[in-house]
């Protein structure tokens, strides 16, 4: 409330919108409210979709209820709620500003799919090559990099997952999508794996065998054993090509006029004239020699790349339209410019670089001395031309290896290397120089030719000098440095120079000036490849001085794009040039599974002949080799879901958004992580396949887990027998700073054992654990019905180890007995129960959001006000406040949306959009002119139902006006297409035949409400889920069935009436009955909303139990705060206290309640009316009948020791020996719950004493100490402090007696197995919780209450404040047991429900409700009975009445009425008998 | 890379062929060990259970001879290692609450052999030299208890699941089996006082070892080698079952990796001899 006031002060108004951080249940709920309240919410989550946790699990406890099911509508909700913005893939990144005015800043990671355009149907998954761990399954199974989160995800839609680059495709000069092919080749799509290729290369055939292959020296795979053999498997793509009938190329879609010269058939060359066909531009290549390929014909060797090899690479170029013009020399007989001046618009050189360097030694020109290119291409060419014997060849390049494997092949006897520096600096290729030794080549290092020398010119030897190494040059290679008089004389018949090639500029036109670099290369821009002149662009060699086919292949491409976008004058520069971030990833746990190596040659062979020497992979091969990619970047970039997504949503190019928003409160609900079960190395997770964590059981036992919820266990996929569960994995253990309880785990591990038996009944479920903590509500019941009817054994022991069978993988767990035995097991499965840890991610939004947290990583709040965070204007509710169950976080998602509402309330409605529609139509009376709209769904349905068959055979059906077939029904412009021709056909009904009602019916019905048709007009098949799905491989079937439930559909639809909802005025009044601290808070909270409020309280002052407390276990003055609230809620002018008063009439419904109350001393009666009703009427200290309470004084509860402590009527220091006794009144048969809160109020009171008297000796006798949550810090406290724990079990109570000597307690201590007796000053009895009396209440008000008549909720985990009947609320220790900071959060999560009432002027009822023939009725009182509402009963006239507002249209009052008196408004039965009738139909097609 | 070893007695006597081995294949590998001169008893088996005074000053005599070397100080013993590690870290602990200048400035390193042989240079070296891969040798690897834990006086990272053993049988080509008993307690301590207790855990790790499919067991102490050894006889008669499992030091298989001679005179001191074995997997 200070934060109010200040705002105002600032004169500012605040700003009418909140930030949710989290897409859990707890931001779920949070958004819900808010947007229901009146306000824009963004809700912010990580994940691709919301959901959180909850999604995750299987069951919830203590009702079983499926987890999925129970969140599945709240998504629902959220996804079409108009006022809720979700930005998923997204985190915070900035906040700044004040409570009611904050700018925030969210970054939004590429989805790489349209959200608007993707309609979820699965199309690009299922192309998917790529599979990584599902983290939705807990890593269990394997999804694919295209993914939607899980089937019901929200957003209802895919996202790719992208790590970054590869570093293949990163290292590939060409950029070629690597880790996509290999991955396609992985799944036998050979052919689409090519065509990947070709997008950046059209040579496979030929960079498969002579590649340099960078990739394979990124290949992060080298980390675990050896890189990939990526070139290789370029290779078996393209061979497998030409084993297939002629290979299929691409097509061009649009054929252009502009003509484009290409100079110089080179790998550059032809890969610009690859690209520019593409594009539809008439290509053609000048080449000065007798054949294309450039230096690939005349420099490699055949016995490296075969010349077929190479014809088919450049065929496959040909048959786009490339024209090649050999012999045909650029230069003074046909210049460039006479290009131009035949009509070329544009031209590419890629002339390479054929002048060979001289060694400029002296003998160079004597005869045999040939250079190794000039060598190579004689030899190319066909021609012969002997080196004599011994040949010396002088370099330690490529060429240099070429030259002298060929002169072996041509007959030299005995050849050489020289090179002038060791085998490391050699740039020739590891595997080539390995090869040629294999041949017989010697290799003579760190030797540089002084001179040629010969006789009658011809060469005879050649003069040598030793070398060594000396510092790094400018390429990095350590320099030869000679080594002066180290000269010698070899004797050689031929001497081969191959130290490189220089480039020769002398074809280009002369007139024009050219930009040429120092070492003779043609100067162009390094992104366009464009040269000074504009029209004309370079690349290959000639830019880049002799390098590789891969580089000049991709300068090629890159010309090629520069050259289409010159001539479409687009900027040549837009997007290019940007280099992403490349994936690095640590291989962690990855099997070792060496390369694969093709076979080759034998040396002894090969040296023959001029053969390949090269093997190729065999497919088997191939498929092992392309098995072992890591998939660095997770997508890989195949674009086979770009190929496959016919609604065109797959956008690879996206990039990261920021968004600013401004809003005036955050919310932030970021949720927990599992705590790491590897801090507990002695469980073995990780080594043990059996040791699993209780997250991966809980996708175990889930339906729509990885084994469709059968039990089995990873090592063998055998059903587990004997499965053994350990508590407190990460939790209670301050040895790793957890000190503190996850409070939820006893809880989930007791539901998993009882899923797990109900799946088996063979199962047999045992528990370790310290404490069973069951403080909830229901929970001790829930507890005690595992253990008696499921048989699940309970065994109180912390495991301190695990061990493994080492066959048969079960395992070993030692534990002591009840008897005190050490007893060792087998199990053969352990379940880790991990407990909650504030996650990274967590931590990092803390700093970004400027809020403080605990030691533990948790948000830090303050103890009576557990949403605030200390931040204002940043509230925080879920596990990140402190580990929470799910109804907990829910009320505290409410409450922390009732703070964030609060501060910016005088905004409410300002920033939400209503939805304007048309005035419905009349069709009273109208024949039914139905239309229907049969989707494809993609793929989905057509793939196996007959979409055009059904939508024929839906034209012969009755009614039908019209009948259509969509790609996707679901998609925006169909959707437009939809409302147009309802208007058109003049349609009264609609039926779209398509996916599921559950996620798509509320958008057809929103669909037809726009074009003026009542909702309930609309009618749904669901051929997809039902029908495609299920049927995959019975085509013809699905098909019949797709017509019978499109039959089914139309029958209802002919059947279906317009229903009309009621406008209601809202009071905007509320009542709250109860004056305690709940009551108060939900008062104050709703008038600072600025809603009236009356607030009722049975007694003479307000206070409630706060008025027998006086401090907290944290310290806070307890008298102070209840005077501080008692003085606001008398004060505030919006809130009207009734003392004394008691109620005495109720009625009404949710906004228009009327509640009698009779009050004072004179029990003056008044009538108020109110919209809402909270209900906080508090519970009591339960007084003992145990233990001799009230025959001694020095017998007295926690509540008694507490005032008499605070009144100095008890004085610690005077207590020598102090005993409390736990649980009283609580846990027994009578009274089966635990009243939560008596564990922590007896460590409250010791540690109190302890304070005073240090040396006081406190004994507490308990069943289970249920610290939970950070209270396990004051358990701690107080051993630490000295108190005594005592365990008892409830066979064999403490017994208390009064002696002589005075108060005398004894107890059996089941784990020293004794029995201590301890006479103490004081006995301290810790009493339960027990309700106050409502009875009367519950039953005016028709509110239902649970066995031990605790007020019960609507449902106990995602509607923890609501009751039953809408407009009513509670909370408070009317609920349940709690304590003082818990009630107060509920009293906020109160507050908030009822806002989302209260913000409205008026709503809605009617619709789907059940309605009564009042002439039909007998008044038997079944649906009286029957209905979990409450909502029907026996009227004035004797017959049943159902209010419209207050039914929920469950239908169970019309299913059991024996005279069918009640009918359900849009489920009558003439409309259900109509469906069930058109499936017995025959089939009239 | 110079170190002063620390051989314990050992050596001398039962871990004869540890010691041999130890010789052998850090002279083939380059390695200087040289024998910390005066080195006296380390005071394990008897004086840490009788006087704490005694547990530390007998390590720290040897510790302070060390440090006047300046050379890191290693030992093949696990007890040896867990002693002297005790005292290093009870003289620094004292020199730091005390402010008194001790007499051991903790500047020199107290490493295990294995840790030893597990530090990067060396692993290196040791994977270029194997020349028989020990092929189709299915080992599970034994550090016992005193090597790791506790870790705070071992300083080992890993002590759960140590895995030096493990790496270097991989490199040296063999096969080693993850099982679960790699840091259990064999009773090394209790040899001469309570026997039966010693059968029991001696015979449990033996059995697990069996149902892993091993052939061997791989030790880097003295101590438990012993152990593991010498009873496998009486306690698989009692059993009725026949275990007859050689357990090696990690050095007699490095020796035999790297085709070192002499190995066999290694082997033959053994009481479950592992000739046999190594004979059927072609490794002899």
């Amino acid at each position: 409330m200070n934060q109010k006031i200040e705002t105002q002060r600032n004169q500012k108004t605040p700003v009418g919108a909140v930030l949710v951080v989290g897409g859990g249940v707890g931001g779920i709920q949070a958004s819900l409210d808010l947007a229901n309240s009146g306000f824009k919410v963004y809700l912010v989550e990580e994940e691709s979709a919301i959901g959180g946790k909850m999604a995750q699990l299987d069951k919830t406890f203590p009702t079983n209820d499926c987890s999925m099911c129970i969140i599945s509508p709240k998504l629902v909700e959220v996804a079409r709620h108009l006022n809720i913005e979700i930005l998923s893939y997204a985190e915070v990144v900035k906040l700044e500003g004040e409570p009611g005015n904050f700018s925030v800043q969210v970054k939004q990671k590429p989805r790489f799919i349209d959200l608007d355009k993707c309609t979820g149907c699965g199309d690009c998954a299922k192309v998917c090559p790529v599979e990584v761990p599902n983290a939705f399954d807990a890593h269990l199974i394997n999804r694919k990099a295209a993914y939607k989160h899980y089937p019901q995800a929200i957003p209802n839609a895919f996202a790719i997952e992208k790590l970054g680059v590869s570093p293949c495709k990163a290292s590939c000069p060409a950029g070629i999508h690597v880790q996509g092919y290999v991955a396609l080749i992985k799944q036998k799509k050979f052919k689409e794996a090519l065509a990947l290729i070709r997008k950046n290369n059209p040579l496979p055939a030929i960079c498969g065998r002579v590649c340099t292959h960078p990739c394979e020296t990124a290949c992060s795979r080298k980390k675990v054993d050896d890189p990939l053999a990526i070139m290789y498997l370029k290779r078996f793509a393209s061979d497998w090509e030409y084993t297939q009938a002629e290979p299929e190329v691409p097509i061009i879609e649009k054929k252009r006029e502009e003509k484009v010269a290409i100079v110089g058939a080179g790998p550059a060359g032809l890969s610009a004239a690859y690209y520019l066909s593409l594009e539809g531009y008439p290509v053609t290549i000048f080449e000065a020699s007798s054949e294309p390929g450039g230096m690939m014909v005349w420099g490699i060797p055949e016995y490296r790349l075969p010349r077929e090899i190479l014809k088919k690479d450049i065929d496959f170029i040909k048959r786009l339209g490339v024209e090649i013009k050999t012999n045909t020399p650029i230069g003074p007989h046909l210049s460039l410019d006479d290009l131009f001046k035949q009509g070329f618009k544009a031209a590419f050189l890629g002339v390479g670089a054929q002048k060979s360097m001289k060694l400029g030694v002296e003998g160079e020109d004597l005869k045999g001395v040939i250079h190794g290119i000039d060598y190579l291409k004689v030899i190319n060419a066909g021609k012969e031309l002997h080196l004599g014997d011994r040949v010396a060849v002088i370099g330690g390049g490529n060429v240099a290896i070429d030259v002298v494997r060929t002169a072996l092949r041509k007959g030299a006897k005995e050849v050489f290397i020289l090179y002038r520096r060791t085998r490391e600096e050699m740039p020739a290729l590891p595997e080539e120089i390995k090869e040629s030794e294999e041949e017989g080549v010697k290799i003579n290092y760190l030797v540089a030719p002084q001179k040629i020398l010969g006789k009658e010119g011809k060469v005879t030897g050649l003069e040598c000098l030793r070398m060594k190494l000396g510092d790094p040059d400018e390429s990095g290679r350590r320099r030869p440095i000679p080594i002066a008089g180290s000269e010698f004389t070899l004797d050689v018949d031929s001497v081969v120079p191959a130290i490189g090639q220089s480039i020769d500029l002398s074809f280009l036109p002369q007139e024009r000036e050219w930009n040429v670099a120092k070492k003779g290369t043609l100067v162009v821009d390094p992104v366009t490849c464009a040269t000074n002149v504009a029209e004309i662009f370079a690349g290959g060699d000639m830019v880049t001085g002799p390098a590789t086919v891969v580089e000049a292949i991709d300068a090629g491409r890159e010309a090629a794009i520069s050259i289409v976008r010159y001539l479409q004058g687009i900027d040549l520069y837009e997007g290019r040039g940007k280099k992403l971030p490349i994936a690095e990833v640590t291989p962690e746990g990855v099997k070792k599974h060496p390369r694969h190596h093709p076979g080759q040659v034998p040396a002894a062979e090969r040296i023959k002949n001029f053969q390949e020497v090269q093997k190729g992979f065999s497919e088997e091969e191939a498929l092992n080799e392309a098995s072992r990619c890591l998939n660095c970047g997770i997508c890989s970039e195949c674009l086979q879901c770009v190929e496959a997504c016919l609604a065109k949503a797959v956008n690879h190019s996206m990039t990261e958004k920021y968004l600013n928003l401004t809003v005036g409160s955050v919310a932030v609900a970021p949720g927990f992580e599992l705590t790491d079960p590897s801090l507990r190395k002695e469980y073995g997770y990780g080594h043990y396949p059996n040791v699993i964590t209780s997250l991966e059981f809980e996708r175990i036992l889930s339906a729509s887990g990885p084994f469709q919820g059968h039990i089995c266990r990873p090592s063998d996929h055998a059903e587990p027998k004997r499965i053994a569960w350990i508590q407190c994995v990460g939790s209670r253990d301050p040895s790793i700073n957890k000190g503190y309880c996850s409070s939820v785990c006893c809880m989930y591990a007791t539901k998993e054992a009882i899923i797990a038996r109900e799946h088996d009944s063979e199962v047999r479920p045992t528990i370790f654990y310290m404490d069973i903590r069951a403080h909830g509500k229901g929970f001790d019941q829930y507890y005690e019905r595992a253990r008696d009817d499921y048989g699940v054994r309970f065994i109180r022991c912390q495991i301190s180890k695990i061990i493994e069978r080492p066959k048969s993988k079960n395992l070993l767990i030692a534990y002591v007995d009840e008897g005190g035995k050490i007893v060792e097991e087998e199990f053969d499965l352990v379940v880790l129960s991990l407990g909650m840890s504030a996650s990274e991610k967590s931590r990092n939004l803390a700093q970004t959001l400027g809020i403080k947290l605990t030691p533990y990583s948790f948000c830090q709040t303050s103890s009576l006000s557990p949403m605030e965070t200390s931040r204002p204007g940043v509230y925080v509710c879920g596990a990140f406040q402190s580990p929470k169950d799910i109804p907990e976080t829910v009320s505290q998602a409410s409450g922390a949306a009732a703070f964030a509402s609060e501060i910016i309330s005088p905004a409410r409605g300002e920033l939400v959009t209503i939805k304007e529609l048309p005035p419905e139509q009349n069709i009273a009376g109208e024949e039914p002119r139905i239309g229907v709209f049969i989707c494809h769904c993609g793929i989905n349905i057509s793939g196996v139902v007959d979409v055009p068959s059904v939508k024929e055979y839906a034209k012969t059906l009755p009614h039908i006006v019209y009948v259509d077939e969509n790609l996707y029904t679901c998609s925006q412009d169909t959707q437009a297409k939809i409302r147009e021709v309802i208007r058109e056909n003049q349609l009264n009904r609609v039926v779209v035949a398509s996916c599921s009602p559950r996620t798509h019916e509320p958008l057809f019905q929103e669909t037809i409400r726009e074009a003026g048709l009542n909702k309930y007009l609309f009618e749904m098949a669901n051929i997809r889920d039902q029908c495609s799905w299920v049927h995959m491989d019975k085509k013809k079937e699905a098909t019949e069935k797709a017509k019978n439930l499109v039959r089914m559909a139309i029958a209802k639809a002919s059947l279906t009436e317009p229903l009309h909802e009621q406008e209601l005025k809202i009071n905007k009044r509320a009542l709250v009955v109860g004056g305690g601290a709940a009551g108060m808070t939900a008062a104050l909270g709703l008038a600072d909303q600025g809603f009236e409020v009356v607030l009722v309280e049975k007694e003479k002052q307000l206070g409630g139990n706060l008025r027998d407390l006086y401090y907290t276990i944290h310290g806070n003055n307890v008298q102070e705060f209840m005077h501080s609230l008692i003085e606001k809620a008398h004060n505030h002018s919006l809130i009207q206290v009734i003392l004394n008063g008691v109620i005495v009439d109720a009625g009404g419904f949710k906004g228009n309640f009327k509640t009698g109350i009779m009050s004072g001393t004179g029990m003056a009666y008044r009538k108020i009316e109110h919209g809402v009703t909270i209900i906080a009427t508090g519970g009591e200290e339960y007084k003992p009948k145990e233990y001799l309470y009230g025959h001694d004084e020095r017998i007295m509860t926690q509540h008694e020791l507490e005032g008499k402590i605070a009144h100095q009527a008890v004085n610690p220091k005077d207590l020598q020996e102090i005993v409390m006794i736990q649980c009283v009144g609580s846990r027994i048969p009578e009274r089966p719950y635990c009243s939560r809160i008596c564990c922590s109020t007896a460590i409250k009171n010791a540690l109190k004493i302890k304070e005073i008297n240090p040396t006081a000796h406190i004994y507490i006798i308990y069943r289970d100490i249920r610290t939970y949550g950070f209270l396990e810090d004051y358990y701690t406290k107080a051993r630490k402090a000295g108190v005594i724990f005592i365990r008892y079990d409830l066979e064999n109570k403490p017994e208390v007696s009064l002696e002589k000597e005075g108060l005398r307690v004894s107890v059996y201590d089941p784990s020293l197995q004794e029995t201590i007796v301890i006479n103490p000053n004081l006995l301290i009895l810790s009493a339960g919780i027990i309700p106050r009396d409502n009875k009367e209440l519950a039953t005016l008000m028709k509110l239902q209450r649970t066995q031990e008549n605790f007020f019960l909720e609507a449902h106990m985990k995602l509607r923890p404040v609501d009751f039953a009947t809408e407009g009513m609320f509670l909370c408070g220790l009317a609920h349940s047991p709690k304590s003082l900071d818990e009630s107060l959060s509920q009293a906020k999560a109160a507050v908030s429900r009822a806002c989302t009432i209260l913000a409205h002027d008026t709503i809605m009822v009617g619709g789907i409700v059940a309605q009564v023939e009042e002439e039909k009725c007998a008044a038997c009182l079944t649906c009286v009975r029957v209905c979990p509402y409450n909502v029907p009963f026996i009227n004035e006239q004797g017959v049943a009445q159902i209010d419209v507002a207050k039914c929920q249209g469950c239908g169970s009052c019309a299913a059991e009425c024996p005279g069918k008196a009640i009918q359900l408004q849009h489920f009558k039965d003439e409309q259900i008998i109509s469906k069930a009738s058109a499936l017995f139909k025959e089939n009239v097609a | 890379m110079k170190v002063s070893f620390f051989p314990g007695c050992s050596l001398e006597g039962t871990a004869r062929e540890y010691g041999e081995s130890i010789d052998a294949v850090s002279c083939f590998l380059g390695i200087k060990l040289e024998e910390l001169p005066g080195w006296t008893c380390c005071g394990a088996s008897a004086a840490h259970c009788i006087n704490e005074f005694l547990s530390v000053s007998l390590p720290a005599k040897n510790l302070l001879l060390a440090e006047k070397l300046n050379h890191d100080l290693v030992t093949p013993c696990a007890a040896c290692f867990n002693r002297l590690k005790n005292a290093e870290k009870t003289l620094i602990k004292e020199s730091q609450q005390t402010d008194a200048a001790t007499p051991f400035r903790g500047e020199i390193n107290v490493l295990h052999l294995l840790e030893f042989f597990s530090r990067e240079d060396l692993i290196e070296t040791i994977k270029e030299q194997v020349k028989r891969p020990l092929s189709n040798l299915k080992v599970v690897s034994y550090y016992g208890c005193l090597l790791v834990r506790p870790p705070h006086v071992t300083d080992a990272k890993n002590w759960e699941d140590p895995q030096a053993l493990d790496n270097l049988i991989s490199l040296m080509g063999g096969e080693t089996i993850f099982w679960p008993y790699k840091t259990e307690c064999c009773g090394g301590s209790l040899l001469l006082t309570n026997i039966d207790i010693v059968r029991r855990l001696i015979g449990r790790i033996l059995d697990m070892a069996r149902e892993a499919e091993a052939d061997c067991i791989v030790t880097a102490c003295p101590l438990c080698q012993a152990n593991l050894d010498t009873r496998q006889e009486e306690i698989g008669k009692a059993k009725g079952v026949t275990y007859n499992l050689p357990i090696f030091y990690f050095t007699e298989l490095l020796g035999l990796a790297f085709g070192l001679k002499g190995t066999q005179k290694w082997f033959r001191r053994h009481l479950v001899d592992p000739r046999p074995l190594l004979k059927t997997k072609k490794l002899i």
